[in-house]
């Protein structure tokens, strides 16, 4: 009994030694190196089982992913000699395991290596281009000439750069208090502007609707003159007409009216018996003529 | 690193190996135990001749239900096969072979991820709060002026099969690569812009454009990613200069205000003086009308004295003569003088006294129409 355990036991034991010994699973998202004694002997990029020799070789795992690389911010000169912070990463990728490993070991030398060559190509490309022509019109053909030059640069470290892009291209402090500087007063100007503008189109309702007001006054006035000479020609003109027919009777019955009218109350008269109204006062004459108009009675004041 | 994998998801097979073998282990140890006690009890129980056996086929058992798994609603169940992708399967349940042989990824991919630039959510709330991170949100725009802004990202795995591999075994670490992606992209799209532009009703299009920049760059990178939307949340102008540009808007409201003001203002006198003007047309129109009317009445009524009149002249002349004077001589002071008593004595007339204060004027006896 003793015996079956022990042999179940070893079974499985051997199984398992033999398994991690013999063979080594590369994952897809990764490639393996095999060292024989320290020296490459194979390099494996398809994924799968493989076998190898116990203790004689042992694997190195390389990522076959794509890999990050953040450099640190640095200054920059542009062509037009502004300072630009700029912020970049890179995005690379080990397609030769050997070389890779042969050239820079590990991802810390592959880094390093990185910096060195995407920042001289970073600060050339920069140099030669205004911050203008960095921050808009020429951004992706720059990155893509960086991208390109760093590429075959790297590729005798087994490693393709796949893509270096600007995160971030900043001023300097010193030069953003500038910029706010700047953007202030344009900002000043703007509302100064507004402002004015406001101003002047007020005053130009204003003025026009007093304009407009004046006018309008005028028009009238002038309109009503118009109209109240009209009224009084066509009343004379209908007075002319009428009393132009009988003018003696026209006076008796105009002036009789004035009389009547500009005779006020305790007016004082003094009258003469041989006035026309009074002539029948003196009774010698009881056959006197009748008055005949346009004979005035003294008058006397 | 290299030596152990650093694989996208933690292989959990292991464990359950070793959660086998521990158990194999420990009944192994109890029936060495048990069937020492089952002899003691001397019952009927089998003597020893049980063996390894059943164990055997537990632990063979066990490890192959180790195979088993269950992949989530929002999960593709990749399926490896020596490190290498053999199939993939929906949600639900499903089998692999035990480890060594296969081993299954669960990636959520239905799942839509956020990133947020500029801020972080520090408590999601409600209240939500936010920390601002000013490295990340200012940006230079193309006129060279700089602007705040905060924005986000959302995105998740394509639905397809190979963008699932795509996302699983292409990117060593997607998080910080749609990070610096999406800052490149909308900072290059801001770069392209005047600030003006990005402060005011431009926001669409810059997000269309980022997110149209910033799929291709991931598409560049076999990412198996995509970006469902780039949503700009505040665009400011910088803390330092932002009162400058709240003056602006202020100055933008005076105008308007101004402009109003003004045309209140003509609003109300302009109608005002069209009423004022009709008023005096309609004044001196009435005017106009009366006088003629008066005068037609004046006339007409002459025209029908005149008629009489010339039937009868003398008559007619004297009767209106003593009416007139009827009507008048009533109401005044009269003095009768004869003048022949004139002729002898000087009258005396005290003028001064006759005349009231308001009778100051030039009288004279009435004289008919001259």
């Amino acid at each position: 009994m003793d015996r079956r355990w022990a042999i179940v036991g070893g079974t499985l034991f051997l199984l398992v030694a033999a398994w991690s010994l013999v063979f080594f699973v590369v994952p897809t998202w990764m490639q393996a190196v095999v060292l024989q004694l320290g020296e490459p002997v194979r390099t494996v990029r398809e994924p799968g089982i493989y076998m190898k020799i116990p203790f004689i070789q042992t694997v190195l795992y390389f990522d076959r992913r794509l890999l990050e690389y953040d450099a640190s911010p640095k200054e920059l000169l542009t062509r037009d000699k502004q300072q630009l912070v700029v912020d970049n990463y890179t995005r690379w990728k080990i397609i030769d395991p050997l070389q890779y490993y042969q050239a820079v070991r590990d991802e810390a030398g592959a880094q390093s290596r990185l910096d060195d060559i995407v920042y001289s190509n970073l600060r050339e490309n920069f140099g030669r281009q205004t911050l203008l022509e960095i921050l808009s019109t020429k951004r992706d053909a720059l990155m893509a000439d960086i991208t390109k030059k760093s590429d075959e640069a790297m590729r005798g470290y087994g490693i393709e750069v796949v893509d270096v892009r600007v995160k971030r291209a900043d001023l300097p402090e010193k030069n953003e208090q500038n910029v706010f500087g700047r953007m202030r007063t344009e900002r000043e100007r703007l509302a100064k502007k507004y402002r004015a503008e406001g101003d002047e189109e007020a005053r130009k309702i204003t003025s026009n609707s007093d304009k407009d007001v004046r006018v309008l006054l005028a028009e009238a006035q002038r309109d009503a003159q118009i109209a109240r000479g009209q009224g009084d020609a066509e009343a004379v003109r209908i007075y002319a007409e009428a009393y132009g027919r009988d003018p003696e009777l026209f006076s008796l019955t105009r002036t009789l009216e004035a009389y009547r009218r500009a005779l006020p109350d305790s007016t004082s008269f003094v009258l003469s018996p041989d006035g026309d109204f009074l002539r029948f006062l003196k009774s010698d004459q009881p056959a006197a003529k009748a008055p005949r108009a346009g004979q005035g009675g003294g008058a006397a004041p | 690193m290299p030596g152990n994998f650093p694989g996208p998801e933690p292989r959990r097979e292991d464990d359950v190996l070793a959660e086998v073998r521990d158990l194999v282990e420990a009944m192994r140890e109890k029936m060495f135990g048990g069937a020492g006690g089952g002899g003691a009890n001397g019952g009927a129980a089998p003597r020893r001749s049980i063996g390894p056996w059943p164990f055997v086929l537990i632990a063979a058992v066990l490890y192959l239900g180790s195979g088993f798994f269950i992949v989530a609603p929002d999960q593709r169940g990749v399926i490896l096969r020596f490190g290498q992708v053999v199939r993939q399967v929906g949600p639900g349940p499903g089998y692999h072979l035990p480890w060594p042989f296969e081993e299954v990824l669960k990636p959520s991919v239905t799942a839509i991820r956020k990133e947020e630039f500029g801020f972080r959510t520090v408590v999601v709330g409600p209240p939500a709060r936010y920390r601002d991170v000013d490295q990340e949100a200012l940006m230079l725009t193309g006129d060279e002026n700089i602007v705040k802004l905060l924005f986000i990202v959302q995105y998740k795995v394509k639905a397809d099969p190979e963008s699932t591999e795509d996302f699983l075994f292409n990117l060593r670490d997607p998080v910080e690569t749609v990070r610096a992606a999406s800052e490149a992209a909308m900072r290059q799209v801001i770069g392209s812009n005047k600030i003006d532009d990005v402060l005011t009703d431009d926001r669409e299009r810059i997000q269309v454009e980022a997110q149209r920049l910033l799929q291709q760059i991931l598409d560049g990178y076999d990412s198996g990613l995509k970006i469902e939307t780039v949503k700009l949340q505040d665009v400011d102008p910088p803390d330092q200069v932002s009162d400058a540009f709240k003056d602006v808007i202020n100055a933008q409201q005076d105008r308007e205000r101004l402009i109003n003001e003004a045309r209140g203002y003509a609003n109300d006198v302009v109608p005002k003086a069209r009423g004022q003007a009709a008023q005096m047309l309609n004044e001196a129109d009435g005017y106009r009308l009366a006088k003629i009317q008066e005068a037609q009445g004046a006339a007409q009524r002459f025209v029908a004295l005149h008629d009489e009149y010339s039937k009868a002249k003398d008559v007619t002349r004297e009767r209106l003569y003593i009416e007139a004077m009827e009507e008048i001589l009533p109401r005044i002071d009269k003095i009768v003088i004869d003048d022949k008593a004139g002729e002898k004595t000087v009258p005396y007339l005290p003028l001064d006294q006759m005349l009231r204060p308001r009778a100051a004027q030039s009288v004279a006896e009435p004289q008919p129409g001259r």
